[in-house]
C-alpha cells in the first residue's frame, strides 16, 4: 500500500516539477553557490607563503579600501564595463531587429554565425585583432605605406581594450535582444501604424518597452564579464588599462595571496549584484509580455 | 514615400549586420591566413607554406589539447542541455511553489563572471574538497554558465509552446516520457540543438573557468595561454584554422538544409 501511495504522489505536479527542475537547481547550489560561499569565508582569512590560515580578520577588506591602486583599478573596470555595454547596446539593437524581422528562415543560421567566432579561442582572436589593428598591425602599416600617421588610439590604450571587449561581447547582446524580439508580436506595430503612430513613436512606445527584459539581460550579460575582464586589457590595453580582474587573477596566480583575492572576488560579486538589482528595478513585468512565465 | 524609407532602414540594418560579421570574422580569417604563412609574426606580403601543419601533426601536445577541449565541450554541453531542458519544462509547465526560486537559480550563473566562477571553484576544490585540478571539475564548472545559457535559449522558445498538446496526448494514455519524445521533442528540438551548440562552444574554448580547474591538463585555450610567454606557436594557428574549417563546413551543410527546406530548424513560416 505504501508503494502505491508513493506512485500516486510521484504523479503530482509538485513532484514532477521537483523531478524536472530540481537537478539543475541543485547543481547550481552545489557547483556555484557553495564555491562562492567558500571565497566569502576565505576573504576573512589570512594567507602566508601560499597557505591559507583561518584566523578571522578584516585586513583584506581594509587593504582593498585603503590602497588607492585597487580603487583606481575598480573604477577603471566599472567605467570600461559601462561604456562597453552601452556601445554593444547601440550596435546590437538594429542587428537583432534585422535578424528577427527580415531573417526569414535563415534566422537561426544568422544568429549562430555570430557565435561561430567563439570556436577560435579568445587569445587567438585577440592576437588576431592586435595583428590587424595594433601598432604593428595591418591597418597601421598600410597607413604608413601611404604616408599617413598611424591611428594612435589603437595602440595599447584603454580605447583599444574597449574595442576588444565590444568585439568579444557584442554577440551576447545581439542574441539576448534577438531572443526577445523573436517572441515579440510585430503585428502590434501594424496596429500602431493604423492608429497613426510614426515608426519612431511606435518603436519608443511599443517595441522598446516590450523588449526591455531582453535588452536588460543583454546589458547585464555584457556588463558583468567586462567588469571582471582581465585578458583583453592585458593584451590590448597597455600600461594604463590594468583592470580589477587582472589584479584579482594575479592574487590567485603569481602572488598567491588567496585571501586578498577572495576579498576582491567578493567585492566584484557585490558590485555585480548591485548592478543586477538596479536593472531589476527597471523591469515592469506587467509591461513586458513575459507575465505568463514568471507570474504565480 | 513611407515604403522607400522602410526599405532604406532595412538596408541600413542589413549593412550593419554585414559590417559586424566582417568585424567579427576579420581576426578569425587573419588566424587562418597566418597559419599558411611562412613567417607568423609578420605574414605580409604573403608567402605561403604548410610548415605549421606539419609541425602540428608531429606534436602530440596539440592532439591532447584538442581532445581535452572536445571532451570538455561535449561533457559540459550534455550536462547543461539536460539540466536546462528539464528546468525550462518544469518551470513553464507546473505552477509549483518553488518556481520563482528555481528560476532565480537557473539564471544566477549569468550574473557571475567567468573569472569569479573559475577562482571560486578553484578555491572550493583545492581548499575544501582537497581535489587537484581534473577534467571532471572543469566539465562541471563550465556547465554552470552553460546551463544558464541553455536554459535561457530553451525558455525563450518554449514560452510559445502549447502544453494542451501534451495534455491531449496524456488523455489518450501516453506516459510523460512517451509524450516528451513524441510530442514535445519533435517541436522543440531546434532550440535544444541551439542550446547544446552554444553551451558546447562556450565550454570548448573557455579560458578563465577551465584554466583554474584543469591544473596541468592542456586544452586549446590553456595551451595558447601557456605558450604566450614564448610567442604563439604557429601550430596553434593551424589548429584553429582546422577547427574553423570544420565549423564552416557544418554551417554550409545547415545552409543547404535550410535552402532546400529539408530541415526548417524551427522556422514555421512568416
Amino acid at each position: 500500500m505504501a508503494g502505491n501511495n508513493w506512485i500516486r504522489r510521484a504523479h503530482r505536479p509538485q513532484w514532477r516539477f521537483a523531478f524536472l527542475a530540481g537537478p539543475g537547481a541543485l547543481f547550481v547550489v552545489v557547483a556555484l553557490l557553495l564555491p562562492l560561499l567558500s571565497i566569502v569565508v576565505f576573504s576573512f582569512w589570512r594567507t602566508e607563503s601560499y597557505e591559507l590560515y583561518a584566523d578571522w580578520n578584516l585586513d583584506n577588506y581594509r587593504a582593498l579600501l585603503s590602497e588607492p591602486a585597487y580603487r583606481i583599478f575598480f573604477l577603471r573596470s566599472l567605467v570600461m564595463a559601462a561604456a562597453v555595454a552601452l556601445t554593444c547596446l547601440v550596435i546590437a539593437w538594429p542587428i537583432a531587429y534585422f535578424i528577427a524581422r527580415h531573417g526569414g528562415r535563415y534566422r537561426l543560421l544568422l544568429v549562430l554565425l555570430l557565435a561561430a567566432p567563439f570556436f577560435t579561442g579568445i587569445i587567438l582572436r585577440v592576437t588576431g585583432l592586435q595583428s590587424l589593428f595594433g601598432p604593428i598591425g595591418l591597418v597601421n602599416m598600410a597607413l604608413g605605406v601611404f604616408g599617413v600617421a598611424p591611428i594612435g588610439v589603437l595602440m595599447y590604450t584603454p580605447v583599444a581594450a574597449g574595442i576588444g571587449l565590444v568585439y568579444l561581447y557584442v554577440p551576447f547582446m545581439v542574441t539576448a535582444i534577438y531572443l526577445s524580439l523573436v517572441n515579440f508580436n510585430f503585428e502590434l506595430l501594424e496596429v500602431a501604424k493604423i492608429n497613426g503612430a510614426r515608426p519612431w513613436r511606435a518603436f519608443i512606445e511599443i517595441t522598446w518597452p516590450l523588449n526591455w527584459i531582453g535588452t536588460a539581460i543583454g546589458l547585464v550579460l555584457v556588463f558583468i564579464p567586462c567588469l571582471a575582464s582581465a585578458v583583453t586589457q592585458r593584451f590590448l590595453g597597455g600600461p594604463n588599462a590594468t583592470s580589477f580582474g587582472m589584479s584579482l587573477a594575479q592574487q590567485f596566480g603569481e602572488t598567491g595571496t588567496w585571501a586578498l583575492g577572495s576579498a576582491m572576488g567578493v567585492l566584484l560579486f557585490v558590485a555585480s549584484l548591485l548592478v543586477i538589482l538596479a536593472m531589476r528595478r527597471t523591469i515592469d513585468l506587467k509591461r513586458s509580455g513575459f507575465t505568463g512565465v514568471i507570474g504565480g | 514615400m513611407m515604403r522607400a524609407s522602410f526599405r532604406w532602414t532595412r538596408f541600413g540594418m542589413g549593412a550593419l549586420l554585414f559590417a559586424l560579421y566582417v568585424f567579427l570574422y576579420a581576426p578569425v580569417f587573419y588566424v587562418i591566413y597566418a597559419s599558411f604563412a611562412e613567417d607568423i609574426v609578420w605574414p605580409f606580403p604573403p608567402a605561403f607554406s604548410a610548415l605549421s601543419y606539419g609541425d602540428l601533426f608531429a606534436s602530440s601536445l596539440y592532439g591532447d589539447a584538442l581532445w581535452n577541449s572536445l571532451l570538455l565541450g561535449i561533457g559540459s554541453a550534455v550536462l547543461s542541455t539536460v539540466l536546462a531542458t528539464g528546468g525550462a519544462i518544469g518551470i513553464l509547465r507546473y505552477r509549483a511553489r518553488w518556481r520563482g526560486l528555481a528560476l532565480l537559480l537557473f539564471l544566477a550563473p549569468l550574473f557571475v563572471a567567468d573569472l569569479l566562477i573559475g577562482i571560486s571553484t578553484l578555491a572550493f576544490n583545492a581548499r575544501v574538497l582537497d581535489l587537484p585540478g581534473n577534467i571532471y571539475s572543469a566539465i562541471a564548472a563550465n556547465a554552470i554558465p552553460g546551463t544558464s545559457f541553455a536554459f535561457l535559449i530553451i525558455l525563450s522558445q518554449l514560452v510559445r509552446y502549447d502544453w494542451a498538446m501534451d495534455d491531449a496526448a496524456m488523455v489518450f494514455g501516453a506516459g510523460p516520457v512517451r509524450c516528451f519524445l513524441e510530442i514535445t521533442l519533435p517541436i522543440i528540438w531546434p532550440c535544444i540543438f541551439g542550446a547544446f551548440l552554444i553551451s558546447f562552444i562556450l565550454a570548448f574554448n573557455n579560458l578563465e573557468i577551465s584554466f583554474y580547474n584543469l591544473g596541468a591538463i592542456p586544452t586549446l585555450p590553456s595551451v595558447a595561454w601557456g605558450s604566450l610567454r614564448f610567442g604563439l606557436g604557429p601550430e596553434l594557428f593551424a589548429l584553429a584554422a582546422i577547427v574553423n574549417f570544420a565549423v564552416f563546413a557544418i554551417f554550409a551543410v545547415m545552409y543547404i538544409l535550410m535552402r532546400y527546406r529539408i530541415v526548417q530548424f524551427g522556422y514555421r513560416g512568416p
